[in-house]
């Protein structure tokens, strides 16, 4: 069973405490987290990802799948990460962007999986294409894709569709969540909209403002 | 825009045109000058047929082939040189506290004139140089200077040195200015951390997601870097070859002769350097391309990591060397400019004297006031016409098109001994022959599109709201220009001031051709001191070049900072 376990995790700033939470998340399930600006939320991010900034003390460890990665280069941590804004390499087509991702092999088996891939998320066809000449929506769906082929053990949600209109956003919610369900992949969601943590249908952990 | 229609306005107006015709006019009228003669069109010697006579000339030269591939060379190795350490130490301190302290450690270099910089560099390598007194004798076992040719090497190894070190910092600089741009900054720091998420280690995310997309911010002044050092004629003079030299010192050479028939061959000779030049970018493309298509499969197979360990540990080492050879270099200049006897091997002189300072301050006065006099005149200039234009700009509220942003760039990519002494010849058809006015001119050409470069950004990034919230409280033109966006540019303009003056402090060739050699600036003076005899002397001369500059910068940095600190 996959999962990642925050364990004890304190983030202090400046010796003042931003937050402690000590969870599991399950392989399938989105722990979201909420808070207003400032409470921490990009920093807790930061460090999952191995890249707390300086000024910033943590204590604590982080698992996943059993494995104690706390203190792993962030490249080697296998937490594949989707901000709001798709961040699709401009000098890559699509396909490209998606086999940039992926974990080296044949090459013909590559393209075919990127296909099929493209296919499945309504993008047939569009392999070839500059990212830049892609919707918003289409760019949410390749950045999407690129960190599921990349074969993450967990997946990190900087507020994903906050960029998105409200019909877009929902759609893209549905196929990000269906996603992670399919590939039975932990995930954390960092998210100012309550429509987001209750389509998310996880434990909701709401993080208090830090006293100046 | 509804502008009313007075003085100031006409005058904002109309800069535009004066901005483009003050480089235009000369650049193509010194080409035009240039042009004629090599096709032995020159009245002066009663040669009024066009004809190859020169060309001829030029090919029959012995060594000609040298001179071409020297310059072709030494400038094509040094720019891919400056180029690669660029990247590399962006990759290896990317994201890194260590990139700003590299910054802040080669930035200065930045402002010293490339003839100081020969200078110093060739007081490092020269056979009693500073770096063989490091090594003797103890580890090389010598007691008397060395037997090689560095520097005047005839492979110009000496050159391509001092111009990568020179080279290095303005494109490192130029690369950390493209990163500081909150938009392009921000988004490439994020693609390199979701590259780091995809499991690439960070020095290949670096070269896979960073570098294709900040090469194309880098390309112009890469251009203008290989353009330059091709033609450049202060390093090659100071620290090259003569024997045969390289093409632009022949041709200045040629141009400086009494035998005046030789003038057509050096006509032939520049048409044939912007030929040179012509082809060196033509082969920095073809790289680039072929670069491209040769990567393109690399950057998508999926390989993570291509010997990051390996890369960073060289660059750590490469980056080491580049800075001791930069910081050997100055202290082996101070140390010379001080130094009584000193004899080989000893590392440092047996006595330090005051006496070389004392005697060429005595010597440097008219140099000292003919360089402030002309950098301050031309600096001025080139501000006020930037400052007009880019009000112009927001007057009408256009920018510049694309075809004048490539002409206030013209004077840096064409090579400049191809239309200097075509400008002179078209001073003496304008009969100008005041010599300060002359060469007030020719600097000018360098200065513009420096200052313009330092100062376009800041003008057009001022919120335009500032301006309507003035006009609606009935603030004309002129007053919003005077008394808002000027005051709110202070920093921005003493800096644009500072890089003005440094640009005209450096230039040697213009100086020389524009003056008839009858003006002498410090640079003259230095290049022409760094060949001569006491080596002290001249050390004292690239200080004061060194100096010169810094002091500006240093009151472009404190004067705003003083006057705020006044008012908070």
């Amino acid at each position: 069973m996959q999962s990642l376990k925050i364990n004890n995790l304190v983030l202090q700033q400046d010796n003042k405490t931003l937050l402690s939470i000590n969870e599991t998340v399950d392989g399938g399930e989105v722990l979201t987290i909420m808070g207003p600006s400032g409470s921490g939320k990009s920093t807790f991010l930061n460090w999952l990802v191995g890249m707390l900034p300086e000024g910033f003390q943590a204590s604590g460890a982080l698992y996943l799948n059993d494995q104690d990665i706390s203190d792993m280069a962030s490249h080697l941590r296998h937490i594949g990460l989707l901000y709001q804004d798709p961040l699709l390499f401009p000098h890559l087509s699509v396909e490209g962007n998606i086999a940039f991702a992926m974990p080296k092999g044949d090459k013909k088996e590559r393209r075919q999986t990127i296909t099929e891939a493209l296919k499945q998320v309504g993008l047939e066809g569009m392999g070839q294409r500059s990212p830049n000449s892609l919707s918003g929506g289409q760019q949410a769906r390749v950045a999407l894709l690129r960190v599921l082929l990349s074969q993450p053990k967990a997946i990190l949600l900087d507020e994903p569709f906050s960029k998105l209109d409200s019909q877009l956003r929902q759609e893209i919610r549905e196929l990000v969540f269906e996603q992670i369900k399919l590939y039975n992949i932990p995930a954390i969601m960092v998210t100012h909209d309550e429509s987001d943590a209750v389509a998310a249908k996880g434990k909701v952990i709401t993080l208090a403002s830090v006293p100046a | 825009m509804i502008v009313a229609n007075t003085l100031f306005t006409r005058l904002v107006r109309n800069s535009p045109y004066l901005l483009i015709a003050l480089l235009v006019v000369p650049v193509a009228g010194g080409l035009l000058g240039v042009l004629l003669p090599a096709f032995s069109w020159l009245p002066a010697l009663n040669e009024t047929n066009f004809n190859l006579s020169g060309f001829s000339q030029l090919f029959s030269t012995p060594g000609i082939d040298k001179m071409v591939w020297l310059s072709f060379s030494t400038s094509l190795i040094s720019t891919l040189l400056a180029f690669l350490i660029t990247i590399l130490i962006l990759a290896s301190y990317f994201n890194s506290p260590w990139l700003h302290r590299i910054q802040r450690l080669l930035g200065p270099i930045l402002v010293i004139p490339h003839a100081a910089a020969a200078i110093a560099i060739g007081f490092l390598i020269t056979p009693s140089g500073f770096l063989t007194r490091l090594f003797s004798p103890w580890l090389s076992g010598w007691d008397t200077p060395p037997d090689w040719l560095f520097p005047h090497d005839p492979m110009g190894i000496s050159i391509i040195i001092g111009l990568t070190v020179k080279e290095l910092p303005f494109l490192l600089l130029i690369a950390l200015g493209v990163l500081a741009q909150p938009e392009i900054g921000k988004k490439l720091r994020a693609q390199h951390k979701v590259a780091l998420s995809l499991g690439y280690c960070p020095m290949t995310a670096f070269f896979k997601v960073v570098l294709p997309n900040l090469y194309g911010y880098m390309r112009l002044p890469l251009l203008a870097v290989l353009a330059y050092s091709s033609a450049s004629v202060e390093m090659p003079l100071i620290l090259g070859p003569n024997t045969p030299p390289t093409l632009a010192v022949a041709i200045m050479q040629w141009f400086h002769d009494v035998d005046l028939s030789l003038r057509i061959k050096a006509s032939a000779g520049a048409i044939l350097q912007i030929g040179i030049t012509v082809i060196l970018l033509l082969t920095w493309k073809s790289l680039e391309v072929a670069i491209k298509k040769g990567s393109a499969a690399i950057l998508v197979n999926g390989e993570r990591e291509f010997g990051g360990m390996i890369i960073q540990r060289f660059t750590h080492l490469l980056t080491s060397i580049i800075l001791s050879i930069i910081g050997l270099a100055l202290v082996a200049m101070v140390l010379w400019s001080f130094a009584g006897f000193w004899s080989f091997p000893d590392l440092f002189p047996q006595q330090l004297v005051g006496q070389h300072w004392q005697t060429a301050i005595m010597q440097m006065q008219t140099p000292l006031w003919n360089t402030l006099l002309i950098a301050i005149t031309s600096t001025f200039i080139a501000i006020a016409l930037t400052l007009f234009a880019l009000e112009a700009e927001q007057q009408n509220t256009k920018t510049i098109s694309s075809i004048s942003g490539f002409i206030i760039y013209l004077p840096l990519l064409i090579p400049s001994i191809a239309f200097l002494f075509g400008l002179v010849w078209v001073f003496e058809q304008v009969g100008s022959q005041h010599a300060y006015i002359n060469v007030i001119l020719a600097h000018l050409l360098f200065v513009l599109p420096y200052v313009f470069l330092s100062l376009a950004n800041s003008y057009r990034l001022l919120d335009p709201r500032f301006g309507s919230v003035a006009a609606s409280l009935g603030a004309s033109p002129s007053k919003i220009f005077w008394q808002l966006k000027l005051p709110l540019l202070l920093g921005p303009i003493l800096i644009a001031a500072a890089l003005g003056l440094a640009i005209s402090f450096s230039q040697y060739l213009p100086t020389l051709l524009a003056g008839a050699g009858r003006i002498n600036t410090i640079t003259t003076e230095a290049v022409t001191l760094a060949n001569g005899a006491s080596r002290r002397t001249s050390a004292v001369y690239a200080l004061v070049q060194m100096l010169l500059p810094a002091l500006f910068f240093l009151l472009a940095w404190a004067i705003p900072k003083c006057l705020y600190r006044a008012r908070a």
